[in-house]
């Protein structure tokens, strides 16, 4: 039998035109496995058996092959010599048997004896393209042919468009636009539609409603949950230790929540009351400016400045219109210092002890009631009967 | 009697603060009380109870005057004087027979507390400028002959106690709802039927607060709601109801109710015999 070898036309990668001095190490890494593959082209020999001194002829193309003698001849893979009638495969001058003849990876014979060398080792296409080819970032498959290799990652020439028109930009360009590649005229609208507008971080489209600022980029809320309940997010979502949470869950977690705005108080906390406040939000309830460290008076429940606090809950006396200090008499809603509390007409001094009478809601001793003309006193009395009548009855 | 006024006078000349007491002592010129004219330090002046008929205009030569007290009297007539003491700060000229009040009262530069009830005061006897006295923080004009208040009563800014008590008011101006820090108002004892709505912006329903206002001619819907109880009425009269009906009511132009309280034996009334 003669020897068939076959050789069978590589389909070899045309990778773009790059040289050798192109800096991605995958390029060179290919490069160099191409280079490899060009000249190798696996021959099948059949050995004749006559004689141990016979020169073996190999055929094909490239019939370059020294003689060698296949008596001392071993396989370049498991070291052991071949039998008599046995096939052999001369792979570059490198013989085989044929069952060591395989994908270093799949120990498979090479489909049609197609096969890739990389650092001495043989691969079927497959396996080479899995393990050493680079991926279309978009569709995910081998490339093989031009790679392009833009915004961090290698395409497909038809793979890599423009993100918004969807125009192929391998041979004209693109402009990297927030995290997007988009073509020259996309670029500028886009531009001008987003003036001002903030752009996803996660899907790249403009965020028209209000966004989600999270590790300092813009978001649509809706992208998160909440890290609590679940619950997809809105833009008042909140941001608790590297997690998000939603207003409601964010507001349980013991965060102090000012008592007057109801919102969380991330700046300085104000403790008074029994709450907390914001610092401009604890302010007097009557004319609702900050007590700003200065001190407050509580009533009811809420905080006054000192004069209003004095002005509303009568500790300003009625007659000299000071703050009293001290002991305060109270009546008719007023209120007046020790030295002021005197009858309103005669404005003889009163004690706790004193019996008044009540006239316009002032005070007035029992002898200048007395001098009072007795028409008035008439009607005052009427007054108050019907006054402790309509008491009664409500 | 002129003895022992003498001697409270020459107590109060000796003393730091020089207040005067002379309550029911009978007197009927203030100038006559002996020794007066060199108390020029007095800050008090208590006269209520006695027979005064007129005020002398040199009072205002008192210059610390603070508070002037003439309840009780039979004054007819204030000095124009008045309103240029630079101290005086209550003025109670209250049951007297004052027909009206000097012209340029309005100027007192420091008044705070004026009262003038039971008189014979009315929206024709203020001074132009009364309402200039924004230092105010109480009037009290009850028992005295008001049909209307003036609107520019708006002004008193600083009026915590506004007292109309039994006068013959047939409205109150919307302006009253101006006076943010009113805290008491007595209207009753008079001719009213309705309140104006803008009233609404007070707050005359608390606890620390007055409002009385019986004895009027209230509306129907109103009568019910101080049945049940003041903060209703106010939150009634804030109603687009309310304003619907009080609009409908001031167009009808109804004639107001009729004077009903005899005035005739009010002892303001009394002249001289």
């Amino acid at each position: 039998m003669t020897t068939a070898g076959r050789r069978r036309q590589q389909q070899l990668f045309s990778l773009q035109p790059l040289d050798a001095k192109t800096q991605s190490p995958l390029f060179q890494r290919r490069r160099l496995a191409q280079e490899e593959d060009m000249g190798h082209s696996p021959q099948v020999l059949t050995l004749n058996g006559h004689g141990d001194g016979g020169g073996v002829s190999l055929g094909g193309g490239g019939g370059a092959s020294a003689n060698m003698s296949l008596g001392r001849a071993v396989c370049a893979r498991c070291g052991e010599g071949f039998s008599m009638d046995e096939q052999i495969v001369n792979s570059n001058g490198q013989l085989f048997h044929t069952q060591c003849f395989v994908c270093a990876q799949c120990f498979q014979p090479f489909p049609e004896g197609r096969f890739f060398e990389f650092e001495g080792r043989k691969y079927c296409e497959h396996d080479f393209c899995v393990l050493f080819a680079p991926s279309c970032a978009k569709c995910g498959e081998f490339i093989s042919g031009r790679v392009i290799k833009a915004m961090n990652a290698s395409w497909h020439p038809e793979c890599f468009r423009c993100f918004s028109c969807g125009k192929v930009l391998a041979d004209e360009g693109f402009v990297k636009n927030q995290g997007r590649a988009l073509c020259r005229d996309c670029n500028a609208a886009e531009k001008a539609k987003g003036l001002g507008k903030y752009v996803c971080f996660k899907c790249h489209s403009i965020i028209d409603g209000g966004h989600l600022k999270w590790k300092g980029e813009a978001f649509h809320p809706y992208h998160f949950n909440c890290h609590s309940c679940g619950v997809e997010l809105k833009e008042d979502a909140r941001e608790k230790d590297g997690e998000l949470y939603c207003l409601r869950c964010h507001d349980k977690m013991g965060i102090p929540i000012c008592g007057a705005c109801r919102r969380p108080i991330e700046d300085r906390v104000i403790h008074a009351m029994g709450k907390t406040w914001h610092v401009e939000h604890f302010v007097c309830a009557k004319c609702e400016k900050p007590f700003l460290g200065t001190r407050h008076y509580e009533k009811k429940g809420l905080a006054y400045c000192e004069i209003h606090y004095h002005q509303l809950f009568g500790n300003i006396c009625f007659v000299c219109n000071n703050i009293i200090n001290g002991d305060v008499f109270s009546a008719f809603n007023k209120a007046w210092c020790t030295k002021c509390f005197a009858c309103s007409i005669c404005d003889r001094k009163m004690n706790q002890k004193t019996k008044f009478f009540e006239f316009d809601q002032k005070p007035v001793c029992k002898n200048c009631y007395d001098k009072f003309p007795s028409e008035l006193k008439k009607r005052l009395k009427k007054a108050y009967d019907e006054a402790v009548k309509s008491g009664k009855a409500a | 009697m002129s003895s022992k006024i003498k001697k409270l006078v020459d107590e109060a000349r000796e003393s730091e603060n020089p207040e005067l007491d002379l309550v029911d002592k009978g007197i009927v010129n203030i100038l006559e009380i002996p020794g007066f004219a060199s108390l020029s330090n007095l800050s008090k002046l208590v006269l209520a109870h006695n027979k005064i008929t007129s005020v002398p205009p040199s009072i205002a030569n008192f210059l610390n005057l603070e508070t002037i007290i003439l309840f009780n009297n039979q004054i007819e007539e204030l000095p124009t004087t008045l309103s240029s003491m630079p101290k005086l700060k209550i003025l109670n000229v209250g049951m007297n027979r004052l027909n009206s009040l000097p012209r340029g009262f309005g100027a007192c530069p420091v008044l705070e507390v004026l009262d003038v009830t039971y008189n014979n005061l009315s929206e024709n006897s203020l001074p132009a400028n009364f309402f200039c006295l924004d230092t105010l923080r109480a009037l009290y004009l009850g028992d005295n002959d008001f049909e209307h208040l003036p609107p520019e009563i708006g002004r008193l800014k600083n009026l915590q106690i506004l007292v109309l008590r039994d006068n013959d008011l047939v409205a109150v101006p919307k302006e009253l709802g101006e006076l943010n820090r009113l805290r008491e108002l007595h209207i009753q004892g008079n001719r009213l039927t309705v309140l104006p709505p803008e009233l609404g912006s007070l707050d005359l329903v608390g606890s620390k607060q007055v409002f009385k206002a019986g004895s009027n001619h209230w509306v129907a819907p109103i009568t019910e709601q101080f049945q049940i109880g003041v903060s209703h009425v106010f939150d009634y009269i804030r109603s687009d109801t309310y304003k619907f009906l009080y609009g409908r009511h001031i167009s009808a132009g109804a004639a107001p109710p009729p004077k009903t309280s005899d005035k005739s034996k009010k002892v303001s009334r009394s002249q001289k015999k």
